[in-house]
């Protein structure tokens, strides 16, 4: 990949472009084509981390300190991770780099018709997101980041989570060697209320149901497991609520004040134990839930947020999507099962020779 | 189980084999019974016990011995204060299993095969029995037997008489054999859908299913479509103003008479009598549900709140179209949903469910409704003969005596009237009919258990899982000790939330009660009560699965629907509010 070829916009990318970006910066611009609502932005290419690592004349480095950790041994990890993070942080960003980040920030901000846009900086590893290897919560993402140089900054700390003691030891564990992550960064959505929603119900495997876990403010709250979210089970056939559990949500994640980053507060009392997703957004949900699903012609997991100040469906993002792993398996039936077959094994005669 | 005060003596209601005994108690103990309150949910009359022995005798027959379905046998009864209490016997030993697997195969089969020939010829069977039964005559005691006896052929009186008593309790053999010949491969067709949809689809709503496999054109919903048809008739002929709120069937008839327009109506509502008034007031094994024929006051308030909302100019037709385009796009997004293996499984199941379960529909207007009303009318002839010479104070008595009894009370009837000879029978009875309606009274005020013996680890018996609903699951629930929960479960039948006030209803007779907007508590719901689910905003009901027929309607009037609860008419009262949940299969007790 080319210098100038380190930044894309998201709309550009699809599935095939996953090796040069990582899984979630790919799977984003897959959604932006299948015209499901994404908040834009751009991805830089994992070359931008390798170009980092060479500028930086740490690529010797890194390859040794990996080689020393072995998988079960916890100190060999956290040693190999203290090592390689201490060295990458105090590596500078290429100016190369950091003129392309700033461009492409530059544009976002046009695009948002805003200053100085905050922004979601958010890992797209290689691998990650993958059906058969999920990093899920192992890489940082950084939120409501504004102005380049603190964009400049947290894509290097993204980086540098890739070398965190658990993805460590995670791709020792799936013997993989030679890590590379690309970022995605994207306008903020203001989150009223966000969560996640599985395509199937992951518990039982229904292919019928989205599964719902919703609770107020940004996702961090959800995805941390920070409270018990509300839960809703809707039936994608007919958009009925088959299951809804209302949960007391003491917390939730607003942007700091100061205007950059994020800040847990209590949920005031009014809030705390009234359902947070009204059938009008459980509706939309359902929509969005059904169409990423064609999308990507496989049950995902969706992380989505509902922003401030805007009405449904508008106000409707999806922030992510990865394939669901690890599905229960169904009962299989029979094949060439008859229905007279059939009828007679449930009367128990499913021996005898039909 | 103890005796409720002033309920002494009431065994004598039931046969000897009823009753819970000593020389049986060390079996029956280690038994599940449950309360059969779907069918029985008031303490018998001594006659219409008829409907528990025959009834079991039919289902034992095609269960057990006919189709030899593997794992049950028959369905075994004992009564409590009044109350019937059921059993199912499983075959337990592997072999024998196996043995009556190769039977069922042959045997099933051969129905499953020949469904359609089989039901037409079904039908024929069931309409000869209702005419023979309409034929047959009650014949008079006169002075001196008639000319015929002389001159023709006819048979002496007293022959008669017996002879018709005999074939009338034959018609009732014949009709319980009619009723379950195909209902239980009918309902094994439908759950054999519904386990591959709950295998593939684990959180499928049950009524999505029943909405898939639904029949469009169901007699049961001819009367309710008739009368539709009669209201928009009567404003149309411009004889509306005679129905109004409050008046009687009878009020309404003179009010008709007194011109053309109102003649000609009334000439239209004698067409479709015929047979679409045989429908019960009430789910019919029991004598006091008789037909619409017999109380008209249902469908003439049915008919006068039809004629209201249409001339309030809302629209009362059965949404047809939209009902048979939602089964159909149901059965293809669901089945869009399954991998090729399971699809074919999935159609080729929802194929034979849908070619029996217009049965499963059916048999309920032709059986219970038209045949038994009409054969309760008959066995009140009888009892206008005993009652005419003194046996019984009024006919409706008859129904006090159990059917051999009043077959021994006609048999001395007719040896003292050929004799001449002076009848024991009028001071016999009458006190026995007298001391046994006021036990019934009291067995009414009685609040049976939901069910007594050992809880079974698990329900194998297809009969009690696809009639009653009886599952492991519910089986468990019920054990539990009755908590002053605020809430019940049961299984969720129709869709939808309402909040309102509850009416319970125990009895057919407080249908009456119900009020606008109230939502419906009771045993179990008849189709037959239709008309009052135009008033009702939901229904919860003691025992029925999502197959039941008060699940049926509650999803034709889109009203929410919770069966099953086990004992939601102990726990609710009238007037208290309560929140329905139709999809969650909750109920939840407000205050």
């Amino acid at each position: 990949v080319s210098e100038a070829g380190h930044t894309r916009p998201l709309a550009a990318l699809r599935r095939g472009d996953s090796q040069s970006f990582g899984g979630k910066s790919s799977a984003l611009g897959e959604l932006i084509a299948a015209e499901i609502p994404v908040a834009p932005g751009f991805a830089l290419s994992t070359g931008a981390f390798r170009a980092f690592v060479e500028e930086a004349g740490l690529d010797g480095k890194i390859a040794v300190e990996l080689s020393r950790v072995s998988p079960g041994d916890v100190d060999s990890v956290v040693g190999a991770s203290h090592a390689i993070s201490e060295a990458l942080r105090s590596a500078p960003v290429p100016e190369s780099v950091r003129d392309l980040i700033a461009r492409a920030y530059a544009e976002l901000s046009e695009e948002a018709g805003l200053p100085d846009p905050p922004v979601a900086v958010r890992s797209s590893a290689l691998g990650e997101d993958a059906e058969d290897s999920t990093f899920a919560g192992q890489l940082e993402s950084y939120l409501w980041v504004r102005g380049a140089e603190r964009v400049g900054d947290a894509v290097r700390d993204c980086w540098v989570s890739l070398f965190g003691p658990p993805a460590i030891a995670y791709r020792a564990h799936l013997g993989q060697d030679e890590p590379a992550m690309g970022v995605a960064v994207q306008l903020m959505v203001d989150a009223v209320v966000s969560g996640v929603l599985f395509t199937c119900n992951p518990v039982s495997g229904d292919p019928s149901m989205i599964a719902v876990n919703a609770s107020w403010g940004l996702g961090l709250a959800v995805v941390g497991g920070e409270v018990t979210p509300d839960d809703f089970l809707v039936s994608k056939v007919t958009g009925e609520v088959v299951r809804e559990r209302v949960h007391a949500k003491d917390v939730e994640y607003v942007p700091d004040a100061g205007g950059n980053g994020t800040v847990r507060v209590d949920v005031p009392e009014e809030r705390r134990a009234i359902s947070c997703l009204d059938r009008p957004a459980l509706q939309a949900l359902v929509e969005v839930g059904r169409r990423v699903e064609r999308a990507f012609g496989s049950h995902q997991d969706v992380e989505w947020a509902i922003a401030r100040g805007r009405r449904l469906p508008d106000s409707l993002f999806v922030l992510q999507s990865r394939p669901v792993t690890g599905l229960p398996k169904r009962r299989s039936t029979p094949e060439n099962a008859t229905a007279m077959g059939l009828v007679m094994s449930w009367f128990g005669a499913g021996d005898a020779e039909v | 189980v103890d005796t409720p005060p002033g309920c002494e003596g009431w065994e004598e209601l039931y046969p000897y084999y009823a009753l819970f005994d000593e020389e049986r108690r060390e079996t029956d103990e280690k038994r599940f019974w449950f309360w059969n309150s779907m069918h029985f949910p008031l303490p018998m009359p001594a006659f219409d016990a008829i409907c528990i022995d025959t009834a079991y005798q039919a289902l034992g027959s095609w269960q057990n011995r006919v189709f030899a379905v593997p794992p049950a046998m028959g369905i075994d009864y004992r009564c409590i204060n009044g109350f019937i209490y059921i059993s199912g016997n499983p075959v337990t030993e592997p072999e024998k299993v196996a043995e009556r697997a190769e039977h069922f195969q042959r045997r099933a089969g051969y129905y499953f095969e020949h469904w359609d020939e089989l039901y037409a010829a079904w039908r024929a069977k069931m309409e000869g029995l209702i005419a023979e039964l309409d034929a047959l005559e009650v014949r008079q005691l006169h002075e001196l037997e008639p000319d015929e006896v002389v001159f023709g052929d006819q048979e002496t009186t007293y022959c008669a008489v017996l002879d018709a008593y005999r074939r009338v309790l034959r018609l009732a053999d014949l009709m319980w054999q009619n009723h379950f010949e195909f209902l239980l491969l009918g309902y094994g067709a439908y759950v054999t859908f519904a386990e591959l949809c709950k295998a593939h689809l684990p959180d499928i709503p049950d009524q999505h299913i029943a909405q898939m496999v639904a029949g469009l054109d169901v007699s049961l919903f001819r009367p309710d479509a008739e009368l539709r048809r009669l209201a928009r008739l009567a404003i149309d002929t411009g004889v509306d103003s005679a129905f109004i709120d409050g008046r009687s069937p009878a009020e309404i008839d003179a009010a008709l008479g007194e011109d053309d327009a109102g003649q000609a109506w009334l000439a239209e509502l004698e067409k479709v009598k015929d047979p679409w008034f045989h429908m019960a007031t009430g789910d019919g094994l029991y004598h006091y549900y008789g037909s619409w024929l017999d109380d008209p006051t249902i469908p003439y308030a049915s008919l006068t709140g039809h004629i209201a909302a249409l001339k309030a100019g809302e629209d009362i037709e059965r949404p047809t179209d939209h009902i048979a385009m939602e089964r159909e796009r149901l059965a293809s997004e669901y089945g869009a949903l399954l991998d090729d293996e399971a699809r074919k499984g999935f159609d080729e199941l929802l194929g034979l469910s849908r070619t029996v379960f217009p049965y499963v529909e059916e048999h309920k207007f032709l059986c219970d409704y038209w045949f038994l009303t009409s054969w309760w009318n008959k066995i009140r002839d009888f009892g206008g003969l005993l009652a005419e010479h003194g046996f019984l104070e009024d006919r409706e008595d008859v129904f006090q005596l159990s059917r051999l009894e009043v077959y021994s009370a006609l048999d001395e009837l007719l040896l003292t009237w050929a004799t001449g000879g002076q009848p024991r029978g009028p001071t016999y009875w009458p006190p026995i009919v007298a001391r046994r309606k006021e036990l019934l009274e009291r067995l009414a005020e009685w609040t049976p258990p939901p069910a007594v013996g050992a809880v079974p680890e698990a329900i194998m018996d297809p009969a009690l899982i696809m009639l009653w609903g009886v599952t492991t699951q519910r089986v468990h629930a019920w054990a539990q000790e009755p908590e002053a929960g605020s809430e019940l479960t049961g299984t969720p039948a129709s869709p939808g939330v309402v909040e309102g006030v509850a009416r319970v209803v125990r009895t057919v007779s407080e249908i009456g009660d119900v009020r606008e907007g109230e939502i419906l508590v009771c045993s179990i719901t008849s189709p037959a009560w239709a008309p009052i689910f135009s008033k009702i905003r939901a229904a919860v009901t003691d025992i029925g699965g999502v197959m039941s027929h008060a699940a049926i309607v509650c999803r034709e009037y889109a009203l929410p629907a919770v069966v099953g609860t086990g004992r939601a008419t102990s726990q609710i009262s009238t007037g208290q509010r309560i929140r329905v949940d139709g999809s969650a299969g909750t109920v939840t007790l407000l205050e």
